[in-house]
């Protein structure tokens, strides 16, 4: 009669873009992971840790040059302003939908049990400390430690 | 000491308004004299002037003076029907800034930079049709990438200009006054350039408090119908992911049933969360997914997943008897 996972399913998440168009997909693939029982690691490398950087997370943008499913030809979206104005209506579409900002999916994940990580040579490379992260990321690890954790899991790379 | 009458004092003040009085005439009899002594001088004076006056004026009537002055009087007179005297006073005022710009303008420099544009403007039949490339090229050129330095200060200085202009009328008591007239009336912005902006959001109907709000298309679709049976228990039929075909054959003790097949002990907590999603689901036809369930419980993400472990909103879901949530977040 049921059909949640009962068996020991994981899936391992590695995020590695930054815009928020580029956030949503491993934020709410981790989410749906945990509603559907199974458990979810997320591991945030280069740009990616812009998601889970406190200064960051509220400003992610969106890039529409050389997005060819954006509609806007790449000479008219590389202009100024014009990234962060598709930014802004993105936010305002995703608000009727209700979906969550990414601070809140981040909490949502963490009190949902998947655990945040984030990748130490990217930390490294951008001169971030841990207290420039948000407090839901779980520990600084580097890529062998990642493996280790997610053993056995599916791997998805966004 | 005897005390003055009334009828002295009132005689002693008439006889002092009488000396002032005729001390004021003499005045204006010596004025008198004088004056025509004076016309009396000036008569041969006069005589001569005016002749010299009508031979000028005649004159200066050949040399068309007079023809101009008749036609700056027209311009004065249509200068004076289109401004008004407070056009005047503000002129008056700005005046001294006026003559700065002008003084500034006419500097040789800047009418060499003048001449010079004004040069290109007479040969713009000549000039070649130019595309993005190539005006991207051209930016390469020094005097153009000068040029455009120049035209970007301008434009710098110009912005700055409007704003000064833009803040002084609304610090203007008028336009405080019209704006604040226009937020207790609600009066619709003046419309620019034909953007057409859409009406506001009519206020919400009354009924919309009574019933609950129908959650956002991330959350699923309605579902009315039962759903089609893939397996009977104890007489009562599931779907084929696990959930009651037909809701409205949930039962309390069905409840406790389908939660131990889940592992679930039924307490208070879990009761709380599962007639919000029986009720949410009643008015919505939609069941609701883990983040609506919190937002209405006031239960957090995580004592759900406690309460309910692993996929808590399909968890809850069976034990209320309602269809799989069908939304990701």
């Amino acid at each position: 009669m049921s059909n949640i996972a009962t068996s020991k399913r994981k899936v391992a998440i590695i995020a590695s873009h930054g815009g928020l168009d580029e956030a949503y997909p491993s934020l709410i693939l981790a989410n749906a992971a945990r509603q559907s029982g199974i458990e979810a690691f997320v591991f945030f490398t280069f740009w990616g840790l812009d998601i889970i950087t406190e200064s960051k997370v509220d400003h992610l943008h969106v890039n529409l040059a050389g997005n060819a499913s954006s509609g806007m030809p790449t000479m008219i979206a590389g202009l100024p302003g014009m990234e962060s104005l598709a930014a802004k209506m993105m936010r305002k579409q995703m608000e009727e939908l209700e979906l969550p900002s990414v601070r809140e999916m981040l909490q949502i994940l963490d009190e949902s049990g998947a655990e945040l990580y984030a990748c130490e040579l990217a930390m490294k490379m951008f001169k971030r400390s841990k207290e420039d992260l948000l407090p839901q990321v779980k520990d600084v690890i580097t890529a062998g430690d990642f493996y280790d954790l997610a053993d056995g899991a599916q791997i998805i790379f966004t | 000491m005897e005390v003055p009458r009334p009828h002295d004092h009132q005689l002693a003040a008439v006889s002092a308004k009488l000396d002032a009085l005729s001390q004021q005439v003499g005045l204006i009899v010596e004025r008198q004299r004088k004056t025509e002594e004076l016309f009396a001088e000036m008569t041969p004076i006069l005589k001569l002037a005016m002749g010299v006056a009508s031979e000028r004026l005649g004159d200066l009537e050949r040399r068309g003076y007079f023809e101009f002055a008749t036609e700056m009087l027209k311009v004065a007179d249509r200068v004076v029907t289109g401004f008004g005297p407070s056009d005047v006073r503000q002129l008056g005022d700005a005046i001294v800034g006026i003559l700065e710009t002008v003084r500034a303008m006419t500097q040789p420099e800047v009418l060499a930079v003048a001449g010079e544009a004004s040069a290109v403007l007479q040969n713009a039949d000549q000039a070649e049709p130019m595309g993005i490339l190539g005006m991207v090229r051209a930016t390469r050129d020094d005097d153009v990438q000068k040029g455009m330095a120049v035209m970007m200060e301008l434009m710098r200085h110009v912005g700055r200009a409007a704003q000064l202009v833009s803040d002084k009328r609304a610090a203007s008591p008028l336009e405080q006054k019209r704006s604040k007239l226009a937020t207790i009336t609600g009066a619709k912005k003046k419309k620019v350039l034909g953007v057409e902006r859409p009406a506001p959001a009519a206020p919400a109907a009354p009924r919309a408090q009574a019933e609950p709000k129908a959650p956002a298309a991330s959350c699923g679709v309605p579902q009315t119908a039962p759903s089609p049976v893939a397996a009977v228990l104890d007489g009562v039929g599931f779907s084929a992911d696990g959930h009651l075909a037909d809701p409205t054959q949930w039962t309390a003790e069905l409840a406790v049933k389908i939660a131990a097949a889940q592992g679930v002990g039924m307490s208070d907590a879990h009761w709380k969360v599962v007639e919000f999603v029986r009720a949410d689901f009643e008015a919505t036809k939609v069941s609701p997914n883990i983040r609506r369930i919190t937002q209405a419980t006031g239960v957090t993400t995580k004592d759900l997943y406690t309460l309910f472990p692993k996929a808590p909103a399909r968890t809850v879901a069976k034990i209320a008897g309602v269809p799989k949530p069908a939304g990701c977040i």
